[in-house]
């Protein structure tokens, strides 16, 4: 487990030692390549495992094993304090000259970046990685052999990448990994490739992510050619000095604009944002693991990481038009998803577009210039999401691939399901943001970095928060929703069709046998004599443990370093790039801290070095005072305090309304639902009078047929026409003037008639006249 | 004698050997022959000074026609080595291959296809127009019988058009080449055909002679890559080929154009090549988007994959008119790793025809699940070939790209870091780059529908003689091979960059001066408009 | 050399321009006759005398320059035209009997195989 193991006081150590600027100067050791390296290795083991076919559970607990090292090593990294923070270089990897005479060359190793950011993002990559790892093991067992190992090999090269797009040293490594995980993504999604489905949504996201991913790779081309460097550190001392590689401000010129727009671009792409996240509630397909690991706490967040990671590129345009649109596009999808998940039936796609929502929320603190809270969501969401995944993995483990709420009730009461339903009301409860859980302290940062940030530097910003406020209450409904109908309530259930692996019924590992017996006491199933749930056994049980005990710990770091730093992840983010005082946060520490952290100024004033000082210099803070005013309230409090007493309510009020409106009759639906029958509730006769509404919102809005029409329908029928011309005019204009000459022979043919004497008639003719005109010259 | 006239010789000798060897001893000579030409090939990667890679080494010459000036002349700088080290490496592989496809004449087949590899080690080795010229229009032969013989169904139509297609084109990139013999004639008093010497001399041509040149130049090398849009013999040609055919025609015989848009093109017209460079990079973009969308639409799994290389090989030429070391290194790269992912494709799909005897994606789907070592291959170089970094393609591709990105004389007025000249910039980037996501369509989409998917194998499938349901030991250790060059390359492409750079700058020397002219002049005109 | 040739020689006087004209002309009448002929007549055989006559016109005119010249590079030609024509003869007529066992004809006409 991540962070559970992990004594506190290394922590303040931690701070204590911790005086060096916010650009990673020194150097980290060379051993932490074993974090890549050892998932790598897992890759490599898992594929002789394939060749050797293995049919038993070796490639999982390999993985688990080596993955459990990673995590161990990333673990020592970070008790070493900021002493490794600094760049680690492996070997080289692209170096190209620009030119002969030019200095400049394209310089790209396979090199590490160690900071604040990539460590707090490692600790729970490879923390959770082990964790579903184990879980994994024993959800895939029903797929032992080619597919068990094609699937750890797949989990494993996820990890790797991930740990280059995190670690790495350059944009361009970081490429590599960020296509790495987009890549482990779309085997992962498509691993039941049987399934037209999952092969679609695995092509989906690859190829929405794509489309990011051109404006990642535009972003570095740019970022070439201004900064005359892809890597981070020296990259990030120009923006820090506020030049580029000629010593020229970057102030107010496009590069601070359009690079950060295009990173955007490319977040928006793998944290599906915006118009880019159609491909994330399809990516459900996958087995459930991989959607806890790689759609919801992991890969998902690289978004977030690139932001954050750039921040100083961001922050360095005075009109933060970048963060702007950051900031909106997060409240907007955070949002538009929670809708969609109202009148939404399967429980992971629920969970999917939670996500989505979620992720709407950090990329909102991003451009709010709360990076902290941004950050420390990603952390805590990374741990709740992941449970509820498991969770819900665990309930469609065990009813043959049921998903549907309205199929599903009373499992709490099951036997063997008691831990699963406790861990999945955990996680639900972080999600909501119920009162001193997890998510509610990151996610109150975010809400109120929103009323603290002024208008004037985001535009709109008070409305985010509002909008986000509202986001907030519909989360807690949602959550509950799914709670109160699938966990609680008049016991029943229809297995699914099972479409993951359909030999459960007769291969279970021997840490199922017990789940039969259990199954055959289960009312409820009469209809079904032929089907038995099967409980998780230990291995599932262990992780959702784990990643429950972990949600409910992890909320412990909020006040680790509370006044200093604003919590863990404070100061975690305060030796990293992300490291920025967002306006407002001073308020929360006590009053001395307040002069100093109010407004833009570096987190680390006194480093020098700190990026902010720039902006300051070239006055876009006039003075502190000022942006000490400029900071926003909420109801005439400071919102960083009030935030604490608002969300609650509203997640309150959230969980309340779902309560009345799904939850079962009697102490489990908190004594106000009604439930009595597992798929009739209140909500159907409110839906009932919305008209078509909840069915359009039950469609998705229609978005993916809009997006077929508009995109893929257009594209593909312009394909077929430019085939078309390929054929009939492209190449029909070659044929044309290859059959030129048989036109002409075609003309001339007549004349070859075979007959001897027309061609002695002919000879002698030509003779003739070839005489004539000699005589004739001669004459002349 | 140089290690290059062996490399042409030992491939002929076999040659013969083959077409007068017992028709059953035909493929092992065959395989022999290929790997004998690893022994020169060999000693001449490691006695090849790299550190001076962008110089002409194991120069020798002999006269042939010596009142013209002609001679039988080799050499290689690093460019030219490396592909000729692409090319000795395919010839075992497409050699091998073939063991069970072909089973008819086979002393024809690996006879031809044994000479076919002399010719290509001949274009990349000669230092001379005249014996340049030769190889590039014997490799047509040799290919035209492969096709017209071993090819399936519209094999006939395919081996005319693609002889008469590059031929025509051939003919008139040779008018180009002749006109710059003569210039030299009339300018120096004296006949040369020497590659070197005729490229100082053809470089101070007026700009109007230069442009004719480079017209001629580009129509001849351009059907070759091809571009768009005298692209429509590759896919016929391609569909048709018997698969050796294919990996050789995608691996080696499309390079041939790139090279002699890099050698002649680049090293002979400069300024004519800075003024129709943006032009060309509209083609190349084009053909990188337009091929890439009618793959998308494509049936048969092998013409996709012929369309594909079109879209690829715009990459290539749009790093080359980039003109700077970036993008041309990239373009030399992707030469290269081009011919390792998508002969690989070839490779796999001539597995697939050998088996099933269709490539129909409507009749062939969900293999990952009869034949998972297959399908693991085959994803594997559907990556390598999207560009996925930590594979080949994306070293390529990324430095392509990017060196159209810093092509821009603006910037280069700016003054920027990252900068080179050039007439392109990050819109024809932008442009390209949609041809990634393109890429990434069209791949999936054949991934999708045959690795993917519920299995579907055609009505009339029975099990081949002699083929194991999946991969057997020679088809495994054939794609093993490509696969690590794939993955090696990806990886670790330093070596590689480093050994094409010397090369790139000196083919590249005579643009930094024009280009920064050309940014001066253009800041004046703007200045008085 | 030649000139020694020449003097040691039966006939060491050149042919007088008229005697060459009488040749000449015997020369042209016989190669008219013969392309007429060619033109006219559909028998195989007949055409294929007819050529040899064309031969034989074309033999006199070079012999008759020859002499007029002084020099033998004529004749030479001559006798290789002979000989070639003798060869040819030998072929033409065998080709002449095969034809007609496949058409039993020998009319040119029979024949149109080469049509376009």
């Amino acid at each position: 487990m991540t962070m559970l193991s992990m004594p506190l006081g290394a922590l303040s150590n931690l701070v204590a030692a911790a005086d060096g600027p916010y650009i990673a100067t020194g150097e980290a050791p060379q051993w932490v390549a074993l974090i890549p390296a050892l998932p790598l290795l897992g890759a490599v083991l898992c594929l002789i495992c394939a060749c050797l076919n293995v049919k038993n559970k070796a490639p999982g607990y390999l993985t688990v094993g080596l993955l459990a090292g990673s995590f161990v090593t990333t673990l020592v990294a970070f008790l070493g304090g900021t002493d490794n923070y600094g760049v680690a270089t492996i070997f080289r990897w692209i170096h190209a000259s620009i030119g002969a005479d030019s200095g400049t060359s394209l310089v790209s190793n396979f090199a590490f970046y160690f900071d604040g950011l990539s460590m707090l993002w490692m600790l729970f990559v490879t923390g959770l990685a082990t964790v579903i790892g184990l879980y994994s093991s024993e959800y895939m067992s029903g797929d032992k052999g080619l597919g068990y190992c094609r699937f750890f090999f797949a989990f494993n090269v996820f990890v790797f990448s991930m740990s280059c797009l995190v670690m790495a040293d350059n944009l361009l490594l970081l490429f590599l990994g960020w296509e790495g995980v987009g890549l482990c993504s779309y085997l992962l999604i498509g691993y039941y490739y049987k399934k037209p489905e999952a092969v679609a949504a695995a092509k989906k996201a690859f190829i929405i992510n794509r489309i990011g991913d051109l404006g990642l790779l535009m972003a570095i081309g740019a970022t070439f050619v201004v900064f005359g460097t892809v890597e981070l550190r020296p990259l990030f001392e120009m923006i820090a000095a506020g030049i580029d590689a000629n010593g020229e401000a970057i102030g107010g010129t496009w590069a601070v604009v359009v690079i950060p727009l295009l990173l955007t671009a490319g977040a928006f792409g793998k944290s599906a944002q915006l118009f880019f996240y159609v491909w994330l509630p399809d990516a459900m397909e996958g087995p459930t693991p991989v959607s806890a690991l790689i759609h919801a706490a992991t890969m998902v967040t690289a978004g977030v990481y690139l932001i954050a990671r750039m921040f100083p590129l961001y922050a360095a345009d005075d009109a933060m038009i970048a963060l702007t649109v950051v900031a909106w596009a997060g409240a907007i999808t955070a949002f538009w998803a929670a809708t969609i998940e109202f009148a939404q039936y399967d429980i992971k796609r629920i969970m999917g577009y939670s996500t989505i929502s979620q992720l709407g929320f950090m990329f909102a603190g991003l451009g709010l210039l709360g990076t902290t809270g941004a950050v420390f969501h990603v952390f805590t969401h990374a741990f709740f999401k992941a449970t509820l995944f498991l969770c819900c993995g665990a309930v469609m483990h065990g009813f043959g691939g049921q998903l549907s709420l309205r199929r599903l009730s009373g499992v709490m009461w099951m036997k063997g399901f008691g831990i699963t339903a406790v861990c999945m009301l955990i996680g639900c409860l972080s999600l909501s943001g119920v009162p001193f859980t997890a998510g509610y302290f990151s996610k109150d940062m975010i809400l109120a970095q929103a009323f603290a940030t002024p208008g004037d530097m985001i535009g709109g910003a008070y409305f985010i928060g509002l909008l986000l406020l509202l986001t907030a209450a519909m989360t807690a409904y949602y959550t509950f929703r799914v709670f109160f109908r699938v966990f609680v309530g008049p016991k029943y259930f229809e297995p699914g069709d099972d479409d993951h692996g359909d030999d459960h019924g007769d291969d279970h590992g021997d840490d199922h046998s017990h789940a039969h017996d259990a199954a055959k006491e289960e009312p409820g199933d009469a209809l079904h004599t032929g089907f038995h749930p099967h409980a998780p056994g230990w291995a599932m049980n262990t992780a959702m443990v784990l990643l429950a005990v972990g949600t409910i710990v992890i909320a412990s770091l909020y006040f680790v370093n509370k006044k200093e730093d604003h919590g863990w992840a404070g100061t975690m983010v305060k030796y990293s790039s992300a490291a920025y005082a967002s306006p407002g946060l001073g308020h929360k520490g006590d009053g001395e801290k307040k002069d100093e952290a109010v407004g833009l100024l570096p987190a680390d004033a006194e480093a020098g070095a700190v990026m902010p000082v720039s902006l300051v210099a070239e006055g876009v803070v006039a003075d502190e005072d000022a942006t000490a005013k400029a900071s926003g309230t909420l109801f005439g409090y400071d919102p960083f305090k009030i935030m604490y007493y608002v969300s609650a309510v509203l997640g309150l009020i959230g969980i309340i309304a779902a309560a009345w409106f799904h939850g079962p009759k009697g102490l489990a639906g908190l004594g106000i639902g009604n439930r009595v029958e597992p798929a009739k509730v209140r909500m159907d006769a409110v839906a009932a009078r919305f008209g078509p509404i909840p069915r359009w919102a039950e469609n998705k809005w229609y978005v993916d047929e809009l997006y077929h029409i508009v995109f893929v329908k257009v594209l593909l029928v312009s394909s077929h026409i430019y085939h078309a011309i390929d054929k009939l005019v492209i190449d029909g204009i070659v044929d044309l003037l290859g059959s030129l000459p048989r036109w002409l022979g075609s003309l001339l043919r007549p004349s070859q008639s075979g007959v001897l004497h027309s061609y002695a008639t002919g000879m002698v003719a030509g003779s003739a006249v070839l005489v004539a005109l000699i005589v004739l010259v001669a004459l002349l | 004698m140089s290690l290059l006239y062996w490399l042409i010789l030992i491939p002929l000798i076999f040659a013969v050997v083959i077409a007068f060897a017992p028709a059953r001893q035909a493929r092992s000579i065959a395989t022999i022959g290929s790997f004998v030409s690893f022994g020169p090939l060999l000693a001449a990667l490691f006695r090849f000074d790299w550190s001076n890679g962008g110089s002409l080494q194991f120069v020798a010459s002999y006269d042939w026609i010596a009142d013209m000036g002609v001679r039988l002349g080799v050499g290689v700088d690093s460019v030219s080595l490396l592909l000729i080290a692409l090319t000795v490496l395919l010839g075992p592989i497409c050699v091998i291959c073939s063991y069970t496809a072909v089973t008819e004449n086979v002393r024809v087949f690996y006879g031809w296809l044994t000479g076919l590899q002399a010719a290509m080690v001949g274009v990349f080795a000669a230092t001379d127009l005249v014996g340049f010229y030769i190889c590039f229009e014997f490799t047509l032969l040799p290919m035209y019988v492969l096709i017209n013989l071993y090819g399936s169904k519209n094999r006939k139509r395919a081996a005319t058009k693609f002889f008469l297609y590059t031929f025509t084109g051939s003919i008139i990139a040779l008018a180009g080449l002749v006109y710059v013999v003569f210039h030299h004639r009339s300018l120096e008093g004296v006949w040369t055909f020497d590659i070197p010497t005729l490229a100082a001399t053809a470089a101070q041509m007026p700009l109007q002679a230069q442009s004719l040149v480079l017209l001629a130049l580009m129509l001849g090398f351009a059907v070759k890559v091809p571009l768009f849009p005298v692209h429509t013999w590759l896919p016929l040609a391609h569909t048709e080929a018997p698969t050796a055919g294919s990996v050789i025609l995608a691996g080696v015989l499309l390079k041939l154009g790139t090279y002699g848009i890099y050698r002649f093109v680049l090293g002979f017209v400069p300024e004519a090549v800075i003024e129709y460079a943006a032009l060309i990079a509209v083609l190349s973009i084009i053909g990188i988007v337009y091929a890439g969308l009618i793959c998308w639409v494509q049936k048969d799994v092998k013409k996709l994959v012929a369309y594909s290389s079109v879209s690829h090989l715009g990459f290539c030429v749009l790093g080359l008119v980039a003109l700077n070391s970036v993008g041309a290194t990239g373009s030399v790269l992707y030469m290269i790793n081009h011919g390792l992912s998508t002969g690989a494709l070839f490779l796999c799909i001539g597995m697939i025809y050998e088996r099933y005897h269709t490539r129909s994606m409507d009749e062939l789907g969900g293999l990952a699940g009869v034949m998972p070592i297959w399908s693991s291959f085959m994803v594997f170089f559907v990556m390598a070939s999207v560009g996925l970094p930590g594979l080949n393609g994306f070293v390529s591709e990324f430095m392509c790209i990017i060196g159209t990105f810093q092509s821009s004389s603006a910037w280069v007025l700016e003054g920027r870091a990252g900068a080179a000249g050039g007439s392109l910039g990050p819109w024809f980037a932008f442009a390209a780059g949609s041809g990634v996501i393109v890429a990434a369509m069209y791949l999936l989409y054949m991934t999708g529908r045959v690795v993917w998917c519920t299995a579907r194998q055609p009505a009339d499938y029975h099990e081949h003689p002699e083929l194991p349901k999946d991969l057997n030991r020679r088809e495994i250790g054939l794609l093993s091979v490509l696969a690590v060059g794939c993955l090696g390359l990806g990886v670790y492409p330093t070596p590689l960059i480093e050994a094409i750079e010397p090369s790139v700058e000196r083919t590249l020397a005579p643009y930094q001066d024009l280009l920064e002219e050309r940014a001066q002049r253009l800041s004046l005109d703007e200045g008085e408009g | 050399m030649v000139d020694l040739l020449l003097a040691q020689s039966a006939f060491p006087e050149a042919m007088s321009q008229h005697v060459l004209a009488h040749y000449l002309f015997v020369s042209a009448a016989m190669f008219t006759i013969g392309l007429v002929g060619f033109l006219t007549r559909r028998n195989l055989i007949i055409m294929f005398l007819c050529t040899e006559m064309m031969f034989q016109a074309a033999g006199i005119a070079l012999i008759a320059f020859s002499r007029f010249h002084l020099n033998y590079e004529g004749q030479t030609f001559v006798i290789f035209v002979l000989t070639v024509a003798a060869a040819e003869a030998a072929l033409a007529l065998a080709l002449v009997v095969f034809l007609f066992r496949k058409r039993d004809s020998l009319s040119a006409e029979a024949w149109a195989e080469m049509k376009g």
